[in-house]
Protein backbone atom coordinates (compact mmCIF):
# COMPACT_ATOMS: atom_id res chain seq x y z
CA UNK A 1 0.00 0.00 0.00
CA UNK A 2 2.43 2.57 1.36
CA UNK A 3 5.02 1.33 -0.88
CA UNK A 4 3.62 2.71 -4.60
CA UNK A 5 4.15 6.50 -3.19
CA UNK A 6 7.29 7.86 -3.76
CA UNK A 7 7.30 10.30 -0.95
CA UNK A 8 7.28 7.73 1.75
CA UNK A 9 10.45 5.44 0.75
CA UNK A 10 12.32 5.78 3.52
CA UNK A 11 12.87 2.33 5.48
CA UNK A 12 14.05 2.44 9.29
CA UNK A 13 17.47 1.28 9.74
CA UNK A 14 20.15 1.42 12.17
CA UNK A 15 22.82 1.59 9.60
CA UNK A 16 25.61 4.08 9.49
CA UNK A 17 24.18 5.22 6.25
CA UNK A 18 20.88 6.11 8.67
CA UNK A 19 22.10 7.71 11.01
CA UNK A 20 24.74 10.12 9.29
CA UNK A 21 23.40 13.84 9.38
CA UNK A 22 20.85 14.81 5.99
CA UNK A 23 22.78 17.66 5.45
CA UNK A 24 26.22 15.41 5.23
CA UNK A 25 24.33 12.80 3.18
CA UNK A 26 23.05 15.97 0.58
CA UNK A 27 26.19 17.54 0.21
CA UNK A 28 27.90 13.88 -0.26
CA UNK A 29 25.44 13.15 -3.08
CA UNK A 30 25.15 16.25 -4.45
CA UNK A 31 29.04 15.92 -5.07
CA UNK A 32 28.61 11.85 -6.38
CA UNK A 33 26.23 13.48 -8.84
CA UNK A 34 28.44 16.05 -10.09
CA UNK A 35 31.41 13.95 -10.07
CA UNK A 36 29.16 10.93 -12.00
CA UNK A 37 28.56 13.75 -14.99
CA UNK A 38 32.47 14.75 -14.98
CA UNK A 39 33.31 11.09 -15.58
CA UNK A 40 34.05 10.32 -18.98
CA UNK A 41 35.88 6.77 -18.87
CA UNK A 42 34.22 2.92 -18.15
CA UNK A 43 36.61 2.07 -15.62
CA UNK A 44 36.36 5.11 -13.87
CA UNK A 45 32.18 4.60 -14.18
CA UNK A 46 31.98 1.29 -13.47
CA UNK A 47 34.02 2.12 -9.92
CA UNK A 48 31.36 4.58 -8.96
CA UNK A 49 28.55 2.46 -9.62
CA UNK A 50 30.69 -0.37 -7.58
CA UNK A 51 30.87 2.20 -4.93
CA UNK A 52 27.14 2.91 -5.24
CA UNK A 53 26.12 -1.02 -4.44
CA UNK A 54 28.83 -0.99 -1.56
CA UNK A 55 26.66 1.92 0.03
CA UNK A 56 23.42 0.33 -0.45
CA UNK A 57 25.03 -3.44 0.87
CA UNK A 58 26.15 -1.43 3.65
CA UNK A 59 22.70 0.23 4.46
CA UNK A 60 20.99 -2.90 4.80
CA UNK A 61 18.26 -2.07 2.49
CA UNK A 62 16.34 -5.42 0.91
CA UNK A 63 18.01 -5.05 -2.48
CA UNK A 64 14.19 -5.53 -3.83
CA UNK A 65 13.82 -1.88 -2.87
CA UNK A 66 16.60 -0.95 -5.15
CA UNK A 67 15.51 -3.22 -7.70
CA UNK A 68 11.74 -1.35 -7.24
CA UNK A 69 13.25 2.07 -7.58
CA UNK A 70 15.26 1.30 -11.10
CA UNK A 71 12.12 -0.02 -12.59
CA UNK A 72 10.29 3.41 -13.73
CA UNK A 73 13.41 4.72 -15.47
CA UNK A 74 13.66 1.40 -17.23
CA UNK A 75 12.17 2.50 -20.50
CA UNK A 76 13.92 5.70 -20.18
CA UNK A 77 16.99 3.32 -20.28
CA UNK A 78 15.72 1.45 -23.13
CA UNK A 79 14.92 4.16 -25.24
CA UNK A 80 18.16 5.78 -24.78
CA UNK A 81 19.71 2.79 -26.04
CA UNK A 82 17.79 2.32 -29.24
CA UNK A 83 18.67 5.76 -30.15
CA UNK A 84 22.42 5.62 -29.56
CA UNK A 85 22.43 2.45 -30.89
CA UNK A 86 21.17 3.37 -34.11
CA UNK A 87 21.87 6.93 -34.85
CA UNK A 88 24.85 7.57 -33.20
CA UNK A 89 27.67 6.05 -35.85
CA UNK A 90 31.43 6.08 -35.40
CA UNK A 91 33.85 2.86 -35.16
CA UNK A 92 33.12 -0.70 -36.55
CA UNK A 93 30.18 -1.69 -37.96
CA UNK A 94 28.76 -4.39 -35.16
CA UNK A 95 25.61 -4.97 -37.20
CA UNK A 96 24.03 -4.16 -40.42
CA UNK A 97 20.34 -4.75 -41.21
CA UNK A 98 19.63 -2.82 -45.27
CA UNK A 99 20.54 0.32 -44.97
CA UNK A 100 20.81 0.53 -41.12
CA UNK A 101 23.77 0.12 -39.04
CA UNK A 102 24.75 -0.14 -35.27
CA UNK A 103 28.37 0.94 -35.08
CA UNK A 104 30.66 0.25 -32.13
CA UNK A 105 30.74 4.01 -30.18
CA UNK A 106 27.44 4.21 -30.61
CA UNK A 107 26.94 0.75 -28.28
CA UNK A 108 29.63 2.21 -26.35
CA UNK A 109 28.25 5.58 -25.08
CA UNK A 110 24.76 4.03 -24.89
CA UNK A 111 25.97 1.58 -22.43
CA UNK A 112 27.60 4.29 -20.91
CA UNK A 113 24.66 6.90 -20.73
CA UNK A 114 22.55 3.97 -19.47
CA UNK A 115 25.14 3.32 -16.49
CA UNK A 116 25.46 6.36 -15.51
CA UNK A 117 21.66 6.74 -15.24
CA UNK A 118 21.64 3.88 -13.25
CA UNK A 119 24.03 4.93 -10.81
CA UNK A 120 22.82 8.42 -10.33
CA UNK A 121 18.86 6.67 -9.19
CA UNK A 122 21.13 4.51 -7.14
CA UNK A 123 22.73 7.07 -5.30
CA UNK A 124 19.46 9.06 -5.22
CA UNK A 125 17.43 5.87 -3.80
CA UNK A 126 20.08 5.57 -1.10
CA UNK A 127 19.24 9.31 -0.26
CA UNK A 128 15.61 8.59 -0.13
CA UNK A 129 15.73 4.92 1.26
CA UNK A 130 17.65 5.88 4.68
CA UNK A 131 16.53 9.68 5.13
CA UNK A 132 13.20 10.20 6.93
CA UNK A 133 11.08 12.60 4.80
CA UNK A 134 11.44 14.86 7.31
CA UNK A 135 14.78 15.60 7.95
CA UNK A 136 15.02 15.34 4.38
CA UNK A 137 13.33 18.60 4.45
CA UNK A 138 14.98 20.05 7.10
CA UNK A 139 18.13 19.28 5.28
CA UNK A 140 17.20 20.75 1.96
CA UNK A 141 15.87 23.90 4.05
CA UNK A 142 19.16 24.15 5.17
CA UNK A 143 20.77 24.75 1.51
CA UNK A 144 17.83 26.89 0.70
CA UNK A 145 18.90 29.41 3.65
CA UNK A 146 20.85 31.32 1.73
CA UNK A 147 17.70 32.59 -0.58
CA UNK A 148 16.32 34.38 3.09
CA UNK A 149 19.28 37.13 2.17
CA UNK A 150 16.54 37.64 -0.38
CA UNK A 151 13.33 37.91 1.10
CA UNK A 152 12.50 34.29 0.69
CA UNK A 153 10.70 32.57 3.65
CA UNK A 154 12.54 29.59 3.60
CA UNK A 155 11.80 28.81 7.40
CA UNK A 156 8.21 28.94 6.68
CA UNK A 157 8.76 26.77 2.95
CA UNK A 158 10.63 24.10 5.27
CA UNK A 159 7.77 24.33 7.76
CA UNK A 160 4.79 23.91 4.91
CA UNK A 161 6.84 21.37 3.32
CA UNK A 162 7.34 19.16 6.64
CA UNK A 163 3.65 19.19 7.77
CA UNK A 164 2.49 18.65 3.96
CA UNK A 165 4.75 15.26 4.02
CA UNK A 166 3.82 14.57 7.44
CA UNK A 167 0.02 14.11 6.68
CA UNK A 168 0.68 12.03 3.32
CA UNK A 169 0.09 9.02 4.91
CA UNK A 170 -2.66 10.24 7.15
CA UNK A 171 -4.14 10.89 4.34
CA UNK A 172 -3.25 7.66 2.55
CA UNK A 173 -4.38 6.24 5.67
CA UNK A 174 -7.77 8.55 5.23
CA UNK A 175 -8.69 7.78 1.66
CA UNK A 176 -8.51 3.65 2.69
CA UNK A 177 -10.56 3.77 5.32
CA UNK A 178 -12.73 5.58 3.82
CA UNK A 179 -12.67 3.60 0.30
CA UNK A 180 -13.80 0.75 2.38
CA UNK A 181 -16.51 2.55 3.91
CA UNK A 182 -17.91 3.18 0.86
CA UNK A 183 -17.33 -0.20 -0.92
CA UNK A 184 -19.20 -1.77 2.15
CA UNK A 185 -22.17 0.17 1.25
CA UNK A 186 -22.01 -1.16 -2.28
CA UNK A 187 -19.76 1.47 -3.89
CA UNK A 188 -17.78 0.57 -7.25
CA UNK A 189 -14.50 2.11 -7.77
CA UNK A 190 -13.39 -0.02 -11.04
CA UNK A 191 -16.04 -0.91 -13.69
CA UNK A 192 -17.86 1.63 -16.02
CA UNK A 193 -17.16 4.22 -18.72
CA UNK A 194 -14.20 6.81 -17.50
CA UNK A 195 -16.88 9.48 -17.53
CA UNK A 196 -19.13 6.87 -14.88
CA UNK A 197 -15.75 6.12 -12.91
CA UNK A 198 -15.08 10.04 -11.78
CA UNK A 199 -18.45 10.41 -11.21
CA UNK A 200 -17.74 6.95 -8.47
CA UNK A 201 -15.31 9.00 -6.71
CA UNK A 202 -17.72 12.05 -5.43
CA UNK A 203 -18.04 9.90 -2.39
CA UNK A 204 -14.97 9.37 -1.61
CA UNK A 205 -13.28 12.86 -2.86
CA UNK A 206 -16.55 14.76 -1.20
CA UNK A 207 -14.88 13.19 2.62
CA UNK A 208 -11.41 13.54 2.03
CA UNK A 209 -11.57 17.67 1.18
CA UNK A 210 -13.85 18.07 4.42
CA UNK A 211 -11.89 15.99 6.73
CA UNK A 212 -8.23 17.51 5.12
CA UNK A 213 -9.75 21.23 5.53
CA UNK A 214 -10.72 20.64 8.95
CA UNK A 215 -7.53 18.90 9.83
CA UNK A 216 -5.62 21.59 8.40
CA UNK A 217 -8.32 24.22 10.53
CA UNK A 218 -7.81 22.07 13.54
CA UNK A 219 -4.07 21.86 13.10
CA UNK A 220 -4.08 26.02 12.60
CA UNK A 221 -5.63 26.16 15.90
CA UNK A 222 -3.20 24.10 17.78
CA UNK A 223 -0.71 26.12 16.56
CA UNK A 224 -1.56 29.10 17.41
CA UNK A 225 -2.49 28.09 20.57
CA UNK A 226 1.26 26.87 21.25
CA UNK A 227 2.77 30.83 20.03
CA UNK A 228 3.28 29.60 16.59
CA UNK A 229 3.75 33.02 14.22
CA UNK A 230 5.35 33.78 11.19
CA UNK A 231 9.20 35.16 11.09
CA UNK A 232 9.94 33.99 14.27
CA UNK A 233 13.21 32.16 15.09
CA UNK A 234 12.77 28.50 16.19
CA UNK A 235 14.68 25.70 17.92
CA UNK A 236 14.57 22.42 16.98
CA UNK A 237 14.08 19.12 19.88
CA UNK A 238 15.97 17.27 17.88
CA UNK A 239 19.48 19.45 17.33
CA UNK A 240 21.11 19.22 13.96
CA UNK A 241 24.81 18.72 14.81
CA UNK A 242 27.48 17.49 12.69
CA UNK A 243 28.83 15.01 14.33
CA UNK A 244 32.93 13.57 13.88
CA UNK A 245 31.67 10.41 12.63
CA UNK A 246 29.76 12.52 9.70
CA UNK A 247 32.99 14.68 8.35
CA UNK A 248 34.89 11.48 8.31
CA UNK A 249 32.46 9.96 6.11
CA UNK A 250 32.18 13.28 3.98
CA UNK A 251 36.39 13.12 3.61
CA UNK A 252 36.17 9.19 3.05
CA UNK A 253 33.45 9.97 0.18
CA UNK A 254 35.49 12.79 -1.13
CA UNK A 255 38.53 10.62 -1.65
CA UNK A 256 36.64 8.23 -3.41
CA UNK A 257 35.67 10.19 -5.66
CA UNK A 258 38.96 11.89 -5.84
CA UNK A 259 40.27 8.62 -6.82
CA UNK A 260 36.89 8.06 -9.43
CA UNK A 261 38.42 11.26 -11.03
CA UNK A 262 42.10 9.95 -11.14
CA UNK A 263 41.45 6.52 -12.71
CA UNK A 264 39.13 9.03 -15.77
CA UNK A 265 42.39 10.22 -17.04
CA UNK B 1 -21.47 -21.55 11.48
CA UNK B 2 -23.64 -18.85 10.97
CA UNK B 3 -20.97 -16.05 10.68
CA UNK B 4 -17.46 -16.26 11.98
CA UNK B 5 -13.57 -16.93 11.72
CA UNK B 6 -11.31 -20.18 11.64
CA UNK B 7 -7.45 -19.77 12.54
CA UNK B 8 -8.34 -16.34 10.95
CA UNK B 9 -4.44 -14.51 10.87
CA UNK B 10 -3.95 -11.18 9.18
CA UNK B 11 -0.73 -9.83 8.66
CA UNK B 12 -0.34 -6.32 7.76
CA UNK B 13 1.98 -5.49 4.67
CA UNK B 14 3.31 -8.80 4.51
CA UNK B 15 7.55 -9.17 3.50
CA UNK B 16 8.23 -5.33 4.36
CA UNK B 17 10.28 -4.22 7.75
CA UNK B 18 6.14 -2.45 8.48
CA UNK B 19 4.81 -5.78 8.79
CA UNK B 20 2.57 -6.37 11.18
CA UNK B 21 0.56 -9.33 12.73
CA UNK B 22 -2.69 -7.84 13.55
CA UNK B 23 -4.60 -11.15 13.97
CA UNK B 24 -3.51 -14.36 15.03
CA UNK B 25 -5.33 -17.74 14.83
CA UNK B 26 -8.57 -16.06 15.74
CA UNK B 27 -11.62 -18.15 15.85
CA UNK B 28 -15.14 -17.56 16.87
CA UNK B 29 -18.68 -17.59 15.43
CA UNK B 30 -21.56 -15.33 16.16
CA UNK B 31 -25.13 -17.58 16.04
CA UNK B 32 -28.40 -16.11 14.25
CA UNK B 33 -30.70 -13.11 16.27
CA UNK B 34 -27.38 -13.04 18.42
CA UNK B 35 -26.53 -10.08 20.25
CA UNK B 36 -22.48 -10.24 20.68
CA UNK B 37 -20.00 -7.75 21.85
CA UNK B 38 -16.38 -7.99 20.58
CA UNK B 39 -14.85 -5.73 23.38
CA UNK B 40 -10.47 -5.20 23.55
CA UNK B 41 -8.03 -2.65 24.13
CA UNK B 42 -7.02 -0.13 21.16
CA UNK B 43 -4.91 -2.17 18.65
CA UNK B 44 -6.15 -5.59 19.19
CA UNK B 45 -7.59 -6.24 16.33
CA UNK B 46 -11.07 -5.27 16.22
CA UNK B 47 -11.53 -3.56 13.46
CA UNK B 48 -9.40 -5.83 11.50
CA UNK B 49 -11.80 -8.92 12.71
CA UNK B 50 -14.77 -7.36 11.35
CA UNK B 51 -13.73 -5.44 7.97
CA UNK B 52 -12.95 -9.30 7.09
CA UNK B 53 -16.56 -10.09 7.99
CA UNK B 54 -17.31 -7.88 5.30
CA UNK B 55 -14.89 -8.74 2.67
CA UNK B 56 -12.95 -5.65 2.81
CA UNK B 57 -10.20 -7.62 3.74
CA UNK B 58 -8.57 -10.87 2.98
CA UNK B 59 -7.35 -13.26 5.18
CA UNK B 60 -3.36 -13.97 5.06
CA UNK B 61 -4.26 -17.47 6.60
CA UNK B 62 -7.88 -19.33 7.99
CA UNK B 63 -11.23 -18.98 6.73
CA UNK B 64 -14.18 -16.51 6.97
CA UNK B 65 -17.26 -17.96 6.57
CA UNK B 66 -20.72 -16.01 6.66
CA UNK B 67 -23.91 -18.77 6.01
CA UNK B 68 -22.75 -20.81 2.74
CA UNK B 69 -20.74 -18.20 1.90
CA UNK B 70 -16.67 -18.34 2.38
CA UNK B 71 -15.82 -14.90 2.14
CA UNK B 72 -11.92 -15.67 1.85
CA UNK B 73 -11.92 -16.95 -1.77
CA UNK B 74 -11.18 -15.56 -4.51
CA UNK B 75 -15.08 -15.48 -6.52
CA UNK B 76 -17.03 -14.75 -3.80
CA UNK B 77 -19.41 -12.39 -4.69
CA UNK B 78 -18.89 -9.40 -2.32
CA UNK B 79 -22.15 -6.94 -3.71
CA UNK B 80 -24.56 -9.75 -2.32
CA UNK B 81 -22.44 -10.53 0.79
CA UNK B 82 -22.56 -6.91 1.64
CA UNK B 83 -26.45 -6.85 0.30
CA UNK B 84 -26.89 -8.80 3.77
CA UNK B 85 -23.88 -7.90 5.88
CA UNK B 86 -23.67 -4.62 7.11
CA UNK B 87 -20.99 -2.72 8.54
CA UNK B 88 -21.22 0.59 10.42
CA UNK B 89 -17.56 1.97 10.61
CA UNK B 90 -16.40 4.26 13.22
CA UNK B 91 -17.27 7.86 13.61
CA UNK B 92 -19.49 6.74 10.07
CA UNK B 93 -20.62 10.10 9.65
CA UNK B 94 -17.42 11.73 8.31
CA UNK B 95 -18.09 9.38 5.22
CA UNK B 96 -21.40 11.47 4.05
CA UNK B 97 -21.20 13.03 0.81
CA UNK B 98 -24.40 13.65 -0.19
CA UNK B 99 -26.45 16.95 -0.55
CA UNK B 100 -29.64 15.38 1.27
CA UNK B 101 -30.18 13.16 3.96
CA UNK B 102 -32.27 11.41 2.10
CA UNK B 103 -29.33 10.62 -0.61
CA UNK B 104 -26.95 9.42 1.76
CA UNK B 105 -29.11 7.48 3.50
CA UNK B 106 -30.60 5.79 -0.04
CA UNK B 107 -26.98 5.12 -1.15
CA UNK B 108 -26.48 1.94 -0.37
CA UNK B 109 -29.15 0.33 -1.43
CA UNK B 110 -28.89 1.77 -5.34
CA UNK B 111 -25.71 0.60 -5.41
CA UNK B 112 -26.82 -2.82 -4.46
CA UNK B 113 -29.27 -1.78 -7.80
CA UNK B 114 -32.76 -1.83 -6.15
CA UNK B 115 -35.27 -0.25 -7.89
CA UNK B 116 -36.45 3.28 -7.48
CA UNK B 117 -39.74 2.53 -5.66
CA UNK B 118 -38.01 0.50 -3.74
CA UNK B 119 -35.66 2.45 -2.31
CA UNK B 120 -37.87 4.96 -1.62
CA UNK B 121 -39.34 2.29 0.67
CA UNK B 122 -36.14 1.23 2.51
CA UNK B 123 -34.91 4.65 3.18
CA UNK B 124 -37.97 5.59 4.50
CA UNK B 125 -38.49 2.54 7.03
CA UNK B 126 -34.67 2.73 7.79
CA UNK B 127 -34.83 6.79 9.16
CA UNK B 128 -38.52 5.44 11.43
CA UNK B 129 -36.23 2.76 12.27
CA UNK B 130 -33.72 4.68 14.02
CA UNK B 131 -36.09 7.13 15.42
CA UNK B 132 -35.96 10.16 12.65
CA UNK B 133 -38.76 12.11 11.63
CA UNK B 134 -38.41 11.07 7.98
CA UNK B 135 -40.42 13.88 6.44
CA UNK B 136 -38.85 16.22 8.68
CA UNK B 137 -35.55 15.33 7.78
CA UNK B 138 -34.63 13.92 4.44
CA UNK B 139 -34.81 16.96 2.52
CA UNK B 140 -31.58 18.11 4.87
CA UNK B 141 -28.47 18.44 4.22
CA UNK B 142 -26.49 16.23 6.44
CA UNK B 143 -24.35 18.83 7.42
CA UNK B 144 -27.56 20.49 9.18
CA UNK B 145 -27.87 17.92 11.64
CA UNK B 146 -26.30 17.60 15.58
CA UNK B 147 -23.79 14.90 16.12
CA UNK B 148 -26.18 12.46 17.76
CA UNK B 149 -28.29 12.95 14.70
CA UNK B 150 -25.79 12.47 12.27
CA UNK B 151 -25.07 9.14 13.75
CA UNK B 152 -28.44 8.03 13.49
CA UNK B 153 -28.44 8.50 9.76
CA UNK B 154 -24.79 6.72 9.17
CA UNK B 155 -27.06 3.66 10.55
CA UNK B 156 -29.89 4.34 8.55
CA UNK B 157 -27.50 4.77 5.53
CA UNK B 158 -26.84 0.73 5.99
CA UNK B 159 -30.08 -0.43 7.66
CA UNK B 160 -31.56 0.95 4.31
CA UNK B 161 -30.19 -2.20 2.73
CA UNK B 162 -32.15 -4.39 5.14
CA UNK B 163 -28.90 -6.29 6.55
CA UNK B 164 -29.23 -9.91 8.18
CA UNK B 165 -26.46 -9.35 10.53
CA UNK B 166 -25.59 -5.76 11.66
CA UNK B 167 -21.79 -5.24 12.83
CA UNK B 168 -21.25 -1.51 14.39
CA UNK B 169 -17.23 -0.34 15.14
CA UNK B 170 -17.63 1.59 18.05
CA UNK B 171 -21.10 3.06 17.57
CA UNK B 172 -21.05 5.21 20.19
CA UNK B 173 -17.51 7.00 20.08
CA UNK B 174 -18.33 10.99 20.64
CA UNK B 175 -21.64 10.37 21.91
CA UNK B 176 -23.46 12.05 24.59
CA UNK B 177 -24.49 9.43 27.58
CA UNK B 178 -28.40 10.53 26.12
CA UNK B 179 -27.19 9.69 22.67
CA UNK B 180 -25.41 6.15 23.64
CA UNK B 181 -28.35 4.92 25.45
CA UNK B 182 -31.08 5.86 22.68
CA UNK B 183 -28.31 4.09 19.93
CA UNK B 184 -28.78 1.06 22.03
CA UNK B 185 -32.22 1.10 22.88
CA UNK B 186 -32.38 1.10 19.17
CA UNK B 187 -30.08 -1.57 18.61
CA UNK B 188 -31.92 -3.82 21.38
CA UNK B 189 -35.05 -2.66 19.47
CA UNK B 190 -33.84 -4.23 16.25
CA UNK B 191 -32.03 -7.32 17.66
CA UNK B 192 -35.11 -8.31 19.77
CA UNK B 193 -37.72 -7.43 16.90
CA UNK B 194 -36.76 -8.02 13.77
CA UNK B 195 -34.47 -10.71 14.79
CA UNK B 196 -31.00 -8.84 13.39
CA UNK B 197 -28.15 -10.28 14.36
CA UNK B 198 -25.80 -7.88 15.52
CA UNK B 199 -22.61 -7.27 16.38
CA UNK B 200 -21.06 -4.19 18.41
CA UNK B 201 -17.22 -3.72 18.40
CA UNK B 202 -16.34 -1.02 21.35
CA UNK B 203 -14.23 -0.48 24.40
CA UNK B 204 -16.69 1.28 26.04
CA UNK B 205 -19.38 -1.41 28.21
CA UNK B 206 -21.62 0.65 30.22
CA UNK B 207 -24.64 0.69 28.30
CA UNK B 208 -23.68 -2.19 25.84
CA UNK B 209 -23.19 -5.23 29.20
CA UNK B 210 -26.87 -5.86 29.34
CA UNK B 211 -27.40 -6.09 26.04
CA UNK B 212 -25.42 -8.98 24.85
CA UNK B 213 -25.62 -12.48 25.00
CA UNK B 214 -22.21 -13.12 23.89
CA UNK B 215 -18.66 -12.01 24.53
CA UNK B 216 -15.66 -12.06 22.71
CA UNK B 217 -12.44 -10.06 24.48
CA UNK B 218 -9.18 -9.91 21.46
CA UNK B 219 -5.95 -8.77 23.34
CA UNK B 220 -3.03 -8.55 20.57
CA UNK B 221 -4.80 -10.38 18.04
CA UNK B 222 -5.45 -13.05 19.88
CA UNK B 223 -9.40 -14.23 21.50
CA UNK B 224 -8.33 -14.51 24.82
CA UNK B 225 -12.09 -15.00 26.00
CA UNK B 226 -15.22 -16.25 24.71
CA UNK B 227 -18.07 -17.44 26.09
CA UNK B 228 -21.94 -16.00 27.22
CA UNK B 229 -21.77 -12.26 28.54
CA UNK B 230 -22.19 -13.48 32.82
CA UNK B 231 -19.21 -15.86 32.16
CA UNK B 232 -16.56 -13.28 30.75
CA UNK B 233 -18.16 -10.20 33.04
CA UNK B 234 -17.46 -12.57 36.22
CA UNK B 235 -13.90 -11.75 34.80
CA UNK B 236 -13.32 -9.07 36.71
CA UNK B 237 -9.50 -8.93 37.39
CA UNK B 238 -8.53 -10.42 34.03
CA UNK B 239 -10.70 -8.23 32.22
CA UNK B 240 -9.07 -4.88 34.51
CA UNK B 241 -5.63 -6.45 33.55
CA UNK B 242 -6.26 -5.83 29.64
CA UNK B 243 -7.26 -2.12 30.46
CA UNK B 244 -11.03 -2.84 29.71
CA UNK B 245 -13.76 -2.12 32.23
CA UNK B 246 -16.87 -3.16 33.40
CA UNK B 247 -19.71 -1.23 33.62
CA UNK B 248 -19.26 1.20 36.51
CA UNK B 249 -22.44 0.14 38.76
CA UNK B 250 -21.24 -3.65 37.99
CA UNK B 251 -18.13 -2.44 39.73
CA UNK B 252 -20.33 -1.26 42.05
CA UNK B 253 -21.52 -4.62 42.79
CA UNK B 254 -18.61 -5.98 42.88
CA UNK B 255 -17.32 -3.93 45.92
CA UNK B 256 -20.30 -4.48 47.98
CA UNK B 257 -19.29 -8.50 47.29
CA UNK B 258 -15.95 -7.35 48.00
CA UNK B 259 -17.34 -5.75 51.64
CA UNK B 260 -18.62 -9.44 52.47
CA UNK B 261 -22.07 -8.42 51.55
CA UNK B 262 -23.78 -11.00 49.66
CA UNK B 263 -24.54 -9.42 46.43
CA UNK B 264 -24.63 -10.74 43.31
CA UNK B 265 -22.27 -9.15 40.64
CA UNK B 266 -23.88 -10.20 37.07
CA UNK B 267 -26.05 -6.73 36.90
CA UNK B 268 -25.17 -4.75 34.20
CA UNK B 269 -28.01 -1.57 34.75
CA UNK B 270 -29.30 0.54 37.25
CA UNK B 271 -32.56 -1.47 37.24
CA UNK B 272 -31.42 -4.40 38.21
CA UNK B 273 -28.79 -2.74 40.55
CA UNK B 274 -31.42 -0.61 42.22
CA UNK B 275 -33.58 -4.33 42.46
CA UNK B 276 -30.50 -6.34 44.25
CA UNK B 277 -29.69 -3.58 46.66
CA UNK B 278 -33.18 -3.77 47.76
CA UNK B 279 -33.62 -7.63 48.09
CA UNK B 280 -30.19 -7.59 49.71
CA UNK B 281 -31.50 -5.17 52.35
CA UNK B 282 -34.58 -7.40 52.61
CA UNK B 283 -31.74 -10.43 52.91
CA UNK B 284 -29.70 -8.92 55.49
CA UNK B 285 -33.09 -7.54 57.86
CA UNK B 286 -33.78 -11.19 58.08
Amino acid sequence: MNRSITLGQYLPGESLVHQLNPRIKILALLIMLAVLFIVQTFHALIFLLLFAVLLLASSGVPFSYFLRGIRPILYIALFALVIYFFFNKGGVVLLRIGSVTVESDGVREGLFVVTRLVALVLYSLLLTLTTTPLSLTHGMGYFLKPLSYIGLPTDEVAMIMSIALRFIPTLMEESQRLMRAQLSRGADFESGSIFRKAKNLVPLIVPLFISAFRRADELALAMEARGFRLGARRTRLHEDIIAPRDWAVLIFVLAVLTAALALNI
Amino acid sequence: MYIGTENLSHIYMPGTPYATKALDEVSFSVGEGDFALLIGPSGSGKSTLIQHLNGLLKPTGGRVVFEDLELGAENVDLLSLRKRVGLVFQMAEEHFFSETVYDEVAFAPRNLGLEEDLVEQNVRSALENVGLDWQEVCHRHPFQLSSGQKRLVALAAVLSIKPEVLILDEPTAGLDPGGRLHLFDLLRMLNQQTGLTVLVCTHHMDEVAALADKVLVLNRGKVVMAGPAPDIFARRQELNDLGLSLPEITEVMHCLAKKGLPARTDIYTLEQARAEINSLKRRLKK
